[in-house]
């Protein structure tokens, strides 16, 4: 029988237990056993040694029915492959980036490793993994909320940089879509990392009604080549360096056409949430369209004026709103406002992206956003140590 | 800090433990160990040794304030037990390479190999404990896990020993479970090592080195006995680095000290186990934490007046910012230990001293000026806050008599509170005249004593 040495992905909190053993008594009393039979049933250690005739798909169907996966087949988080994952970090091991709400898992170097492993990823991935599990952890992302609501917000990770292309992260055709390792890995990664350490389990922690593709990956770059400032200039950093956004996205809605449509998009009920909570959202822009305004003279900073003044939804229209009529407490700038409202507080609450294939289609796409702080968190992405 | 919110909050009290930054972890596991894994704790970034008072006070504003508040109005989490193998479970079966690596990996070794405890070598240490295998010896902390004749001899199986040494091994975890020598804290950050010294039949009995290289490698007893300590404070007591185990350097284990009986018998000195209020002919450990250690080579001299001079000022020496055990945090409780080869302490029985005689001679001698007494504790470090003068510690009674006996800052004070604080071993070469001198981590690994219980026959 052969045997692999693999490495316990799942959340151990500083005390020592396990948050298995929470989850394990969520999924009893909710009736999801039969998606988890064997939940909270392993041994209580750093490394299991999984012995089959066949032990990488032994793993896997454990690991699936301890519900340590996304309900996809992993890739067996071995020690050697969790080990030349966390050797690109020039970081130890043993480092706790923080705890993953609501279970409050450690999140060290490496169990994120064990989850990069698991979703797939090439050990230079690595970093980017490590800098977007450090912005969901920073307060304002609101990890406990996202992971509990019964809204069906994902994050959106947006990365800005050199290194994009470096690691094969698409930003050109199908950015959003299958097709590349990066993309899918490193957005799943975030995922199992929530899911395993943050013990943010459907039905039984996470109560999102219906939930969204973006729960398995939700990851693109930035195009280098548009005609504005890149993401990262626009939030301080240089150039040279590279950086990964986080941000809380309710849905991804194509939108054909140009700023009018897009602005019709977010004047509407699905920007409910985003004005509920001053939330912030974000704007994809294919680079045909990118051109086309930047040749009418339009900055980054007029596109997100001209959004901020469209999108304006009646006063009239949003009294009728289901949320409207639910939710107790708005904020001001929207409550005050007479005649018609704007979606976003700010022009700068909107995150404009140019990415997708250079074909000459008016494509956009919006997300709206769900819940608060307002959050758009950015964290540098170490370079790979190769 | 955390043992003092813990009481505060059984006492109904809500408390929060102010914590520097590189603290937060072992903060978590040990209120864990304490019953109380949500205590409060509220982080000062940085480390506040190393601030100015602007830097002190912009941190805690910035930072802990809001962690104050948080704490004392946050209910505290309750207790739950952490589920863990049955101690006479099989966990793994494989070859010895296999079972190594497997321990290694899940952080159950020291990072050499170990003695696979398979159930057949635990049950023949077992045979030799002469106690009942689910005995409890004591609860350890950081972890709070029972600790039980099986698992010391689990530990003793991967250690290396033998099981004879069993009687010896319950002995040492019930000194380690012994609230006076204060286990919890074996994972502070001067990272102090445990020295245990051994005494009685049991010496020559289980074929301890008590002469020519007493602290070298090389002899099981000596050497798999040390193992022990450290993998039962790993294993059971659950002190790991990068964890609950903040040792700042830290040094792997002590091999033990056997005294030589054979000489202290032909002296008529008293044995350490003696010392610590044993009778003569007893088989016992003695286990002390200490901070570090050096020798003291070619001592010359043929009378006392002579060879005193150069051990006590050894003693003096190695005992620097440690006088915080002997005033201030613990009165009284800085215990060095001198170790004298045996032609030294024949040398001065010879000139008829009795090992209390030697310990007067050295208290008088072992003193250092009060000025750099009072800058160790108040200000090169900041372990005595508002440094506080010798006559100041008097006054409040944090310090004895003797260290106030004048107010010139040039005047001697010894480095410990009495004469019987300092510790005399013999052992070592019989015939060099070294010595080797430990300076001790007060209440932290306190002297412990402990009966060794043979089975019988």
């Amino acid at each position: 029988m052969e045997a692999l040495w693999v490495v316990l992905p799942t959340g151990q909190r500083a005390s020592g237990d396990w948050i298995d053993d929470t989850l394990r008594l969520r999924a009893e009393e909710a009736g999801l056993l039969s998606r988890t039979p064997l939940a909270g049933q392993f041994p209580r250690q750093r490394v299991e040694v999984v012995r089959a005739a066949d032990p990488a798909a032994e793993v896997s169907a454990l690991f699936e029915a301890r519900g340590w996966t996304d309900g996809l087949p992993i890739v067996p988080p071995t020690l050697d492959r969790v080990e030349a994952m966390c050797a690109t970090a020039a970081r130890a091991a043993s480092e706790v980036l923080g705890e993953v709400e609501p279970l409050r898992g450690e999140a060290t170097v490496e169990k994120i490793a064990a989850n990069a492993v698991m979703a797939g990823c090439r050990p230079d991935h690595f970093p980017v993994v490590l800098a977007a599990v450090e912005a969901v952890l920073d307060p304002a992302f609101n990890m406990r909320g996202v992971q509990t609501t019964d809204e069906n917000v994902a994050p959106l990770v947006i990365v800005s940089g050199p290194l994009a292309a470096r690691l094969g992260i698409n930003a050109g055709f199908g950015a959003l879509g299958p097709g590349w390792r990066a993309n899918a890995a490193i957005g799943r990664a975030l995922r199992l990392v929530m899911l395993n350490l943050g013990g943010g389990w459907p039905g039984a922690v996470s109560l999102a009604g219906l939930g969204q593709p973006g729960r398995y990956t939700l990851c693109l770059a930035e195009r280098d080549d548009s005609p504005w400032t890149p993401l990262r200039v626009e939030l301080g950093y240089r150039p040279e360096q590279s950086t990964v956004t986080v941000l809380r996205a309710e849905t991804v809605v194509n939108v054909t056409g140009g700023l009018a449509e897009v602005a019709s998009v977010m004047a509407s009920a699905a920007s409910a949430f985003t004005m509920l909570y001053e939330g912030r959202v974000a704007v994809v822009v294919a680079p045909f369209v990118a051109r086309r305004l930047a040749a009418e003279g339009l900055s980054k900073d007029d596109v997100r004026r001209r959004l901020h003044a469209e999108a304006r939804v009646p006063a009239s229209a949003w009294q009728s709103w289901w949320l409207r009529a639910t939710a107790r407490q708005w904020p001001g700038w929207v409550t005050e406002a007479a005649g018609t409202l704007p979606v976003v507080k700010e022009p700068g609450d909107i995150t404009v992206v140019v990415a997708g294939a250079d074909l000459a289609i008016p494509q956009l796409a919006y997300c709206p956003s769900w819940g608060f702080p307002p959050c758009r968190v950015t964290r540098e992405i170490a370079a790979p140590v190769i | 800090m955390l043992r003092a919110s813990a009481a505060a909050e059984e006492a109904g009290v809500p408390s929060v433990s102010l914590t520097c930054e590189g603290f937060v972890g072992q903060a978590a596991t040990t209120a864990t160990g304490l019953g109380l894994p949500g205590l409060p704790v509220a982080i000062v970034p940085g480390h506040v040794d190393v601030q100015t008072v602007d830097e002190l006070r912009a941190n805690v504003l910035g930072v802990t304030v809001e962690g104050v508040i948080q704490g004392l109005t946050t209910p505290a989490e309750k207790a739950s037990d952490v589920e863990e193998p049955d101690p006479g479970e099989v966990v793994f079966e494989g070859t010895f390479d296999e079972i190594n690596r497997f321990f290694y990996e899940n952080g159950w070794s020291d990072g050499l190999p170990i003695v696979p405890p398979t159930s057949a070598r635990v049950e023949a240490f077992l045979r030799q404990a002469g106690r009942d295998a689910d005995e409890e010896l004591g609860v350890l902390l950081p972890d709070r896990r029972s600790a039980t004749v099986r698992t010391v001899a689990i530990n003793g199986v991967m250690a290396g020993c033998r099981p004879e040494y069993m009687p010896v091994l319950v002995a040492l975890v019930e000194a380690m479970a012994d609230p006076r020598y204060g286990v919890e804290h074996s994972g502070n950050t001067p990272g102090a090592e445990t020295l245990i010294v051994v005494n009685g039949p049991i010496v020559r009995r289980l074929g301890f080195n008590y002469q020519q290289g007493a602290l070298r490698d090389g002899f099981q007893a000596n050497t798999s006995i040390g193992r022990f300590w450290r993998l039962y404070l790993r294993n059971v007591a659950g002190f790991l680095p990068h964890r609950t185990d903040k040792g700042t350097f830290g040094n792997t284990w002590r091999v033990v000290l056997a005294e030589n009986e054979d000489a202290l018998g032909r002296m008529g000195w008293t044995t350490i186990a003696q010392d610590q209020g044993l009778a003569a002919g007893e088989s016992a450990v003695t286990i002390s934490r200490f901070t570090g250690g050096t020798v003291l080579a070619s001592v010359f001299g043929t009378r006392a007046e002579e060879m005193i001079p150069y051990l006590a000022d050894g003693i003096a020496r190695l005992v620097a910012w440690e006088v915080i055990f002997t005033v201030g945090m613990s009165v009284g409780a800085q215990r060095p230990l001198l170790v004298l080869s045996p032609i030294l302490a024949q040398t001065l029985a010879r000139a008829g001293l009795s090992k209390q005689d030697v310990q007067q001679r050295l208290f008088a001698h072992a003193r250092i000026p009060a000025r750099k007494f009072e800058r160790y504790i108040g200000e090169w470090t900041n372990l005595a806050p508002g440094r506080p003068t010798l006559g100041d510690l008097v006054k409040r009674g944090r310090a004895a008599a003797i260290f106030a006996e004048s107010d010139d800052p040039e005047r001697l004070v010894p480095v410990v509170e009495k004469a019987s604080d300092i510790m005399i071993a013999v052992s070592g070469d019989p015939l060099r005249t070294n010595a080797y001198v430990f300076a001790h981590n007060g209440i932290l690994g306190f002297p412990t004593t402990k009966p060794v219980r043979l089975p019988a026959r």
